[in-house]
């Protein structure tokens, strides 16, 4: 299993998509710095093929006001939930 | 098409995939997702290679997006002088970097084809991408 790390806004970029493209079926999707407006249920939609794995970085989410507004189906970690993550990844890989 | 027909499609997509993957194991896996002049990501992304290769690691690379481009024959130098890639382009053979992929998708959608490119390459089907995410043991993306 390895976990992708997406920096990007879906509204902005379409980075998200060679992130899909990329992603076996148990990989896990982790939303950090811009990328958590992806968590939002507007944007979230972006990311129905990999739901359930999809994760937001919450110190990103409080740092925009999003916290409040993320879809139910994303789960929010923080900085140690980031690392336990990177912990049960073979390997971390980065879309930028 | 009958279900019996779609199984045997399956199938064969499965066994085409498993006889790519012997070739698309290696140590570093680099992405290039940009093509020549625009930023420095592509050359830093092939420096990479380079050093990882003249290091003895089996390298391969996978060029995504509008990373194709990078492979477009006849490149030259910027309008003032800056250098390309081209010629980082001719070193990979000689350091054995000779696992090149592109994004079959991406080819698709910027027109271009095979023919138009300087070395040659694997089209690659996002399954396959998939599949080389986990036969290297390191992927670094530029």
């Amino acid at each position: 299993m390895n976990l992708h790390t997406l920096n990007r806004s879906p509204a902005d970029s379409r980075v998200y998509q060679q992130t899909l493209q990329a992603m076996g079926h148990d990989d896990q999707l982790l939303l950090i710095e811009d990328g958590v407006q992806g968590a939002l249920p507007q944007l979230v939609r972006y990311f129905e093929d990999v739901e359930g794995r999809v994760y937001a970085l919450k110190e990103d989410l409080e740092a925009r006001g999003l916290l409040g507004l993320c879809a139910d189906n994303v789960h929010v970690v923080d900085v140690d939930g980031f690392i336990e993550l990177t912990e049960q990844a073979d390997k971390t890989i980065t879309w930028y | 098409m009958s279900k019996r027909g779609f199984a045997k499609e399956a199938e064969e997509e499965v066994r085409a995939m498993n006889d790519t993957q012997t070739d698309l194991q290696g140590d570093l896996l680099v992405i290039l997702r940009h093509g020549p002049h625009g930023s420095s990501l592509l050359r830093e992304g092939l420096d990479m290679a380079l050093v990882a290769a003249a290091f003895g690691r089996r390298v391969s690379l996978l060029f995504m997006g509008t990373g194709c481009t990078a492979l477009v024959s006849g490149q030259g130098q910027g309008p003032l002088g800056q250098k390309g890639t081209q010629a980082t382009l001719n070193m990979l053979e000689m350091y054995d970097i000779e696992t090149l992929l592109v994004e079959s998708e991406a080819m698709h959608a910027l027109g271009l084809k095979a023919c138009d490119l300087s070395l040659p390459v694997i089209e690659v089907s996002p399954a396959q991408i998939q599949a080389a995410m986990t036969t290297h043991r390191l992927v670094a993306t530029f």
